[in-house]
């Protein structure tokens, strides 16, 4: 099938699917006013990539084998504009194909379903969610300890076409809008757990599936005031899986429970791994906010100021060193798929998040007040207040406009609505501060690190080696 | 006069005030769906603090006499709404007026004659003091004297509640130099003076069903910059004119208990953050894994210790010349400095224990809807007592108060009340008793004369 132009895809959403928000049933996402936005984001992400051409494929359904592939994968995308719909649909499918190898290790249908269901994916250009967390009840207990079996998606009945799940997973990017959902386990599963050690692919679609959405969307009339969220926003769904039928083609792990972790564990890598290629550049963008803020409120030339900036600067310089790193120590699968190095990137996640709090502190600190308080666009048309505005709001090299555009811009990133939500996905996305310790800490060599120390002291197997044990490493 | 209850204030702000918001021109604030949140909060005040008593009067006209009145009077400005707290500072410029009269006698008995006439009349007072720009067209200035007032024209930004008082005391934002006596301009304006135009940007839910900002929907105030465009003030209103040496006593009096609010209400923030910290974690059965307890106990020790420093601001409480009591000012900025340097990572911790839920649990309304209602208390729930309901308030609440517009305008508010992180630390050491701690540590290393 050729790709889908923007207008196919919003056309593909309308297929019956069942959503909810605020309450109430939505009968078209492209058409509800919390949803459109997002919608019509995705279309043009669609328009950007279409070529009539029977052949032609979107290069998100590329698995590159190597770090050339990568970064020609990394460049064909860059052709066109992306969004969360893009993001997940890549990090899914690269999820499956990482972990394919393993899991053909125990059924070789798994691998080749794996493959198969990427193509299907490439040859429809549809979108594909990441449906990982799981309610998870008590989170002491193990799934079949409970007190409700289903606080864990698991197989509740099968036949010989398929199986039948049950559960709920939260916080799915993008759910209501794609037509992929790929459902893998949260965790590790132990004997016993077989009916939770389950991963498949459902149509967002299926009789059963149910999703109630959450959206930082701007519910302002004029959303002027909100330069990114009102542009670019995607709904959070809470996804219902009642009684769910999926065939055995779409199973790709069905009791092994062995390896129930393996795809949570590929899916975290690429999720963290999201935007590496973007670290330097994103966090550069960080110190350029900064530092027009202390242009726009006349304080860039403040030694205070000039050391809240040398510290964006390192946090810079770090953020692209570790995106490189990942990339220069990545790893390749036993299919011969290329990986980034698990160390770096949890160790850039971790860096980013602890830094996070600073780098926005700082940002609130150059901007002041200001930041939260400015006018509205609307306010600054306002024929009675325009030249007031205009006016009063200017700064040395900034006209009254553009301090309103820098203060709105900074506000409704770090310091709104979509400000809040970036803030925490930031950090829980790919796991907390706590996962990520535990896989740096599982990633990196610790024995070499230690033979480095044993040496520096001379004991160990370096006791006798005599004096030279004390120069420097 | 006797106390306004709720409905007469509302009555009372229904004047032909010249406010915005959103672009669009409010002819009445008290109608206006967003600016009535404000209002409405404003009202429960009055109506919680009304008495037909003929000498009744509002505590926020009082001031603290004792270090116990002073905390009295901070854990009702607290409780109350924001404007009183405003209003409180306002009417603690009584403290300046010895000092005022020094400068002019009139000065202080037109400014002593106005807070008067606002007690009596139960009137709230919102201060005016920031700057509305970088550039000298930001800045209130006097444009032209008059045998009978003064004319202002500029702008000031961040006048929490402008729109729903009734008056405006501005104030110079800080010293101002000698060649700029037109902006040596204190006086009180009211919100309908021909020329004043109040921009109003607010947290107060847009949503149709606010029950999801549980905070914002109650407690929200217009932040709001003000436009003066040729605003006569007659001399009866005018308190400093001119004389640029006395421009920052002003606001730095204003400031002082801005500052103890804010550091009385992080200790307060830091006990709801700790306590919605701890009561999710048991509420997913995970108190007592080591990696929460970690958190926890960060939080723990962050709330103490702002505790701890706001209660040292007050037992170090020290009376002024006129016989108020002052919460110790250095303890005040290193309550603050600490309390807000750490708040981003508390908060972080909170969101880590919490999950990604506190973003993506769906609405009050979703869990009224029939068709998700079972759902959302089936998957929401964890254990026995612990229903999905009460985890959803739990949720929402925390999103509001830090992970939604409310959550973004109160962090940085709070923030750069006393000018910001490094103002507040660098104003805490200004105000350390840095000579007692010398002499601790010249005495600590035996040296006598010098030597």
């Amino acid at each position: 099938m050729p790709m889908m132009t923007g207008e196919q895809y919003k056309a593909s959403l309308r297929d019956g699917r069942l959503t909810f928000i605020d309450g109430d049933q939505v009968t078209d996402p492209a058409s509800h006013p919390l949803l459109k936005t997002a919608v019509d984001v995705a279309a043009r992400v669609y328009d950007s990539f279409y070529d009539a051409g029977p052949d032609a494929f979107n290069p998100i359904y590329l698995v590159p084998k190597s770090l050339e592939e990568y970064r020609d994968r990394a460049e064909r995308l860059s052709k066109g504009i992306t969004d969360m719909t893009l993001g997940t649909t890549g990090v899914s499918l690269l999820a499956l194909t990482s972990a394919a190898a393993k899991l053909g290790q125990l059924n070789p249908a798994y691998r080749d379903r794996i493959y198969a269901y990427v193509d299907y994916c490439r040859e429809n250009d549809l979108r594909c969610a990441e449906v990982i967390t799981d309610a998870k009840g008590h989170r002491k207990k193990r799934p079949n300890k409970q007190s409700d079996p289903d606080f864990y998606v698991h197989v509740v009945d099968r036949n010989a076409e398929g199986v039948f799940i049950t559960g709920a997973k939260m916080h799915i990017s993008a759910a209501s809008i794609e037509h992929e959902l790929v459902i893998m386990p949260t965790k590790a599963m132990y004997p016993g757990e077989e009916d939770y050690a389950i991963a498949c692919a459902v149509p967002v679609n299926a009789r059963g599936v149910s999703i109630i959405d959450m959206t930082y969307a701007p519910r302002s009339e004029d959303v002027r005031h909100y330069p990114v969220s009102g542009k670019v926003n995607c709904p959070e769904g809470f996804v219902i899986f009642d009684n769910v039928f999926v065939p055995y083609e779409r199973v790709f792990l069905d009791g092994e429970v062995q390896h129930a972790a393996t795809l949570a564990h590929s899916l975290g890598l690429w999720e963290r791994a999201a935007g590496l290629g973007d670290a330097g550049a994103a966090a550069d963008r960080e110190v350029g906010m900064a530092a027009l803020l202390a242009e726009a409120n006349g304080v860039a030339d403040d030694p205070r100021i000039k050391d809240q900036l040398a510290q964006l600067v390192v946090y810079a310089t770090m953020c692209r060193a570790a995106g490189e790193a990942a990339m220069v120590n990545a790893t390749r699968t036993e299919d011969g798929n290329m990986l980034p190095s698990p160390l770096f990137v949890s160790a850039l996640k971790y860096f980013k998040s602890e830094f996070r709090a600073k780098l926005l502190d700082i940002q609130h600190d150059i901007a002041g007040d200001q930041l939260v308080n400015a006018p509205t666009v609307g306010d600054f048309e306002h024929p009675e207040l325009h030249d007031g505005l205009k006016e009063a709001f200017a700064a040395p090299g900034f006209t009254a406009e553009d301090r309103l555009r820098l203060f709105h811009y900074v506000r409704d990133t770090t310091a709104d609505a979509y400000g809040g939500w970036a803030f925490v996905t930031g950090q829980l996305a790919g796991g907390g501060q706590h996962a990520q310790r535990i896989v740096t800490m599982r990633q990196y060599d610790l024995e070499r690190a230690k033979a480095l120390a044993r040496r520096a002291v001379g004991i160990g197997e370096f006791r006798k080696s005599g004096e030279e044990n004390w120069k420097p490493l | 006069m006797t106390m306004l209850t709720g409905e007469q204030y509302r009555e009372s702000i229904r004047d032909g005030r010249a406010a915005y918001i959103d672009g669009k021109r409010v002819d009445d604030v008290t109608r206006h769906r967003l600016l009535a949140v404000s209002v409405d909060w404003v009202a429960g005040t009055y109506d919680r603090f009304h008495s037909e008593a003929p000498d009744a009067r509002n505590p926020m006209y009082l001031l603290p006499r004792t270090a116990a009145e002073l905390e009295e009077q901070m854990g009702f400005l607290i409780s109350a709404d924001f404007t009183a707290a405003t209003t409180a500072g306002c009417v603690s410029l009584r403290e300046i007026l010895p000092e005022l009269h020094t400068v002019r006698a009139e000065y202080a008995q037109r400014l002593e004659a106005f807070l008067d006439r606002c007690t009596a009349g139960d009137l709230r007072i919102a201060s005016a003091a920031e700057d509305g720009g970088v550039g000298e067209a930001g800045r209130v200035r006097v444009v032209e004297q008059r045998p009978d007032g003064v004319v202002l024209r500029g702008a000031k930004r961040h006048v929490l509640g402008a729109s729903v008082v009734h008056e405006l005391l501005v104030v110079p934002a800080g010293a101002i130099a000698a060649k700029h006596p037109d902006e040596a301009i204190a006086c009180a304006v009211p919100p309908n003076a021909s020329g004043l135009k109040i921009v109003n940007i607010t947290t107060a839910p847009r949503a149709e069903d606010d029950r999801h900002y549980p905070i914002s929907r109650e407690f929200s105030v217009p932040d709001c910059y003000l436009l003066f465009e040729d605003v006569f003030v007659p001399t009866e209103r005018v308190f400093l004119n001119g004389e640029t040496a006395f421009a920052g006593r002003l606001v730095d009096t204003l400031g002082v208990w801005e500052r103890a609010r804010s550091a009385a209400e992080m200790a307060d923030r830091a006990e709801l953050v700790l306590g919605l910290a701890q009561t999710i974690a048991e509420m997913n059965g995970v108190e007592k894994l080591e990696h929460i307890r970690n958190k926890l106990s960060m939080i723990a020790v962050w709330a103490s210790m702002c505790r701890a420093g706001w209660q040292h601001a007050l037992a170090k409480a020290r009376t002024t010349p006129a016989g108020t009591v002052r919460p110790d000012e250095s303890a005040v900025y290193a309550t603050k400095a600490y309390g807000g340097e750490r708040y981003n990572d508390m908060l972080s911790y909170l969101h880590d224990i919490c999950g990604g839920l506190v973003l993506t649990v769906p609405s009050a309304a979703d869990y009224d809807n029939q068709a998700t209602h079972r759902y959302m208390e089936k998957y929401l729930r964890t254990m026995d007592g612990v229903t999905g309901e009460a985890r959803m308030k739990v949720f929402h609440l925390v999103r509001d108060m830090s992970a939604d517009q409310y959550g973004g305008w109160k962090k940085v508010t709070e923030q750069m009340i006393g000018g910001g992180l490094i103002a507040q630390r660098m104003n805490a050491l200004d105000h350390y008793p840095l000579d007692e701690v010398k002499a601790r540590a010249r005495a600590a290393a035996g040296i006598v004369d010098g030597k």
